[in-house]
């Protein structure tokens, strides 16, 4: 968020704390601006534009929200007479970006750029918190890349490429795979961050329920949460329970010893809160991972590679099904490897096993590790938030290749 | 001016003159929908959640260029901003509105009432009753109500006005049997009154139980009966498939392909059967009953007024999910119509061996010419049960689905998936299944 942009609420947290409002918990303001850019032939063929505003309340067991930002709207989701409220200034929506240098680097690919910026506010206790995020630009390819960045793109930006056109089937059954870093952050999201929700621990639907201080890989492994990464999409000041950002360690050399937690769900399991997040001014905060960071400095890719019948370069998703434990990796682009060297583009096929075969089967680790634009959105019961990744590359055996 | 509709004038209006000013053509959409969510924890606490989501947005087009914007709220300044930013991404472009002697509405039927708190909560507190009747054996994990109502108003530069209600309600419970996978149920209808928990919630709560255990399937062509929240959420992706643009392995005149039995698939926007009937399209042209599939030959699709004059296609059949969206072809409420529906006892004695898919388990995988889908299965012998696997997948290629659907049942259920769905159970022969 650009310094400056936030809004002159003139009190408004402090009138809310003199109203005493039976079981209130927080108000949330969000203002946001949003393009779409389709490019075609290196042009810009059309734009659309969105401006986003609204307000949620939350109190003890129940949760208002409304699209606007005025006083009318604000007193209703309070239950107080507006006059009651002062009058505020919303600092005005933030102006898009220039992505003509983007537009050219792409030269003729066909694809839609999607840029989004704005603020957000919790007033809670009296005091105001100004929840700082980063703009974000997504690039989205015909072939079903979606990938995220935090805006402006990092020096050294690469364009992406579209995927190759398969040329062979992959064979069916047990393969030793070799992931590319932005197909491992895809794993170790659905490996660990969903699984190590709050609400989904609380309620034991999650397959990492139970296992905490229990080793899940079999070699050092470190995985951590990391919102304060600035130039990663799921980054945050605070989160949107108003608490401020901090490292939280998941993974210590493969073993398990922390969680994402809201501030009910770490009440409730003894956790630290600081990972709770809106998909929108109308969704209430959940646990939800940041930015998840696989820790990795050494290693040398093409040594793994000399060990994998594949090379798998990119995912379409990656689900786990909580109570079985099914993994189910769906693979966009993939290489079928001979002696190390990639050999020919496999068609789109698909990864199973369990949970425990996955943690099991991540054999080994080459670094260093990289930021990658996927996963990038993290979907929840429908509710989607911008998510970033560090990860290195795996070598991943005794997943069943379909 | 219908009176919920009411609300959105300040907007409306305030985006008409301003774009009256610039002297393009324009088309100003707004929506207000309020929905009321009730969310029963595992630890039997409630969550109340309740949302107003309202928006106006424009499109304008002149002198060969056009552009789109929306902006939330329903006050004079959020008209006045969406006008503002759509006239700012005018760019080169051929005219998307209709002409005004397209536009049109048909008479519907009005939406239903929407329940009061204390209704609501009855409700669900009905449905928690009755889905917690298995004790430990089954536990309600979490259950989730959602009743929802909309008004909506289009208008254009050349005097065109037309208003819309719709209203809905879901109910969804996942359920946690002692053994086996959770399950996630869904009921959609017009309203969630319509729905009664005592007669839903007891074979839903035996299957579950029923499914819990069971051991893996070997590889195989089988012939299956897909119970409606299975067929449903087949029934779109193969939609979605037929239609898509981009892919025409199903579409077109030459690749047309017959099935064997009299079945039907139609986008039924207007009713009687529309889980949520409207009264034109989401650019204002008259509704017209899309008959996608007839007797398993795909036969039609939609296009935006923007798309049939590119492709020739006979323009109607654009939705906006929300004030937010430009509007974009596709289905608004399926229904599968089966000439001579048999009741599901008469179907699954017709399938005589093969699998009964109960439970979807999860969302259907499709790469747009086939798909993979995941289902709790009872394997039936003879006409009748004879084993259980808590989880199987279906696969194939849609063209050979349009040849392999053989009969539908009459117990048709409605679901609130990307769109509505509304299907009855569906006999498939010959597929492959895992």
């Amino acid at each position: 968020m650009a310094a400056g942009v936030t809004p002159d609420l003139g009190g408004l947290a402090e009138r809310i704390r003199e109203a005493k409002l039976r079981g209130f918990v927080d108000l949330y303001l969000a203002r946001t601006a949003e393009v779409w850019w389709r490019l075609a032939g290196g042009a810009v063929t059309s734009r659309r534009e969105l401006l986003r505003e609204g307000a949620a309340a939350r109190f003890t067991g129940s949760f208002d929200s409304s699209d606007g930002l005025d006083r009318l709207i604000l007193a209703e989701l309070l239950g107080v007479p507006p006059r009651t409220l002062p009058a505020f200034t919303l600092a005005p929506f933030p102006q898009p970006p220039d992505v003509a240098p983007v537009v050219a680097a792409l030269g003729a690919t066909e694809c839609e750029l999607h840029w989004r910026g704005g603020w957000a506010v919790l007033l809670a206790d009296g005091s105001e918190t100004v929840l700082r995020r980063p703009e974000l630009l997504e690039i989205s390819l015909p072939d079903g890349q979606r990938l995220l960045h935090a805006w402006p793109l990092a020096p050294g930006w690469i364009p992406p490429q579209p995927v190759p056109a398969p040329v062979g089937a992959v064979r069916t059954g047990n393969a030793t795979v070799l992931l590319a870093p932005a197909a491992a952050a895809v794993l170790f999201h659905e490996l660990l961050a969903h699984p190590l929700e709050g609400d989904l621990l609380l309620r034991g639907s999650s397959p990492l329920a139970g296992r905490r201080g229990v080793r899940l890989f079999t070699i050092p492994v470190d995985v951590d949460d990391d919102p304060t990464a600035p130039s990663l999409p799921g980054s945050f000041s605070a989160d949107d329970e108003g608490v401020a950002a901090r490292r939280r360690l998941l993974v210590r050399d493969g073993v398990l010893v922390g969680m994402l937690c809201d501030r009910a769900s770490a009440a409730a399991l003894g956790g630290k809160p600081g990972n709770a997040r809106r998909a929108t001014v109308h969704t209430p905060p959940r646990p939800r991972v940041s930015n998840l960071v696989v820790r990795c400095r050494r290693g040398d890719a093409d040594a793994l590679r000399q060990d994998a019948a594949i090379e798998v370069t990119s995912l379409a998703s990656g689900s786990v099904e909580p109570r079985l434990g099914l993994v189910t990796l769906a693979v966009r682009s993939a290489w079928a490897l001979r002696r190390g060297a990639r050999d020919q583009a496999l068609a789109p096929f698909v990864l199973f096993g369990t949970i425990d075969e996955v943690l099991d089967g991540v054999r080994a680790l080459a670094g260093p590790s990289q930021p990658t634009a996927e996963p990038g959105w993290c979907s929840k019961d429908g509710e989607v938030v911008p998510t970033g990744a560090i990860a290195p590359w795996v070598l991943l055996a005794g997943l069943e290749a379909r | 001016m219908s009176e919920p509709a009411a609300p959105l004038l300040p907007a409306v209006h305030s985006a008409v003159e301003e774009l009256r000013r610039r002297r393009v053509r324009f088309e100003v959409f707004a929506r207000a929908g309020e929905s009321t969510h009730l969310r029963r924890h595992s630890d039997g606490s409630w969550e109340r959640r309740r949302s107003r989501e309202v928006g106006v947005s424009c499109r304008a087009a002149g002198d060969g260029r056009a552009g789109f914007a929306a902006s939330s709220g329903s006050s004079a300044r959020a008209g006045r901003e969406a006008a503002r930013a759509a006239l700012g991404t005018m760019l080169p472009a051929p005219d998307p509105l209709p002409p005004r002697e397209l536009l049109g509405c048909l008479a519907v039927p009005g939406r239903p009432q929407p329940s009061g708190a204390a209704e609501l909560e009855a409700l669900a507190h009905a449905f928690t009753a009755s889905l917690s009747a298995w004790g430990e054996r089954l536990r309600l994990l979490e259950l989730r109500v959602v009743e929802g109502v909309s008004s909506s108003l289009l208008t254009t530069g050349e005097g065109f006005s037309c208003t819309a209600e719709a209203g809905g309600g879901v109910v969804e419970a996942l359920l946690a049997p002692q053994h086996g996978p959770l399950r996630l149920v869904h009921w959609a209808a017009r309203a969630v009154s319509d729905l009664q928990p005592e007669r839903l919630a007891a074979p839903v709560g035996e299957a579950a139980l029923a499914l819990s255990r069971g051991h893996a399937v070997r590889r195989q062509l089988a012939d299956v009966v897909l119970a409606p929240p299975v067929a449903a959420r087949l029934v779109l992706a193969l939609v979605r498939a037929a239609t898509d643009g981009r892919e025409n392995a199903l579409v077109g005149t030459g690749e047309r392909r017959r099935g064997r039995g009299p079945w039907h698939v139609v986008d039924d926007r207007a009713g009687p059967r529309a889980l949520l009937p409207l009264p034109c399209d989401g650019e204002g042209i008259p509704l017209r009953r899309v008959e996608v599939i007839a007797d398993g030959v795909v036969t039609g699709g939609w296009a935006t007024w923007a798309e049939a004059c590119a492709t020739g296609a006979p323009p109607g059949g654009a939705v906006r999910p929300s004030y937010q969206d430009e509007p974009r072809a596709g289905p608004a409420n399926l229904v599968v119509l089966a000439d001579q529906p048999q009741p599901r006892e008469a179907l699954v004695h017709r399938l005589g061996r093969g699998f009964l898919l109960d439970f979807p388990g999860g969302e259907v995988r499709s790469d747009g010419s086939s798909f993979a889908l995941r289902a709790a299965a009872t394997a039936i012998s003879g006409g009748r049960p004879d084993g259980t696997h808590p989880i199987v997948e279906l696969r194939g290629s849609f063209r050979r689905l349009l040849g392999a659907l053989e009969a539908a049942g009459d117990d048709n259920a409605s679901f609130s998936l990307a769109c509505t769905v509304t299907t009855p159970s569906l006999l498939i022969r010959g597929m492959e299944i895992a």
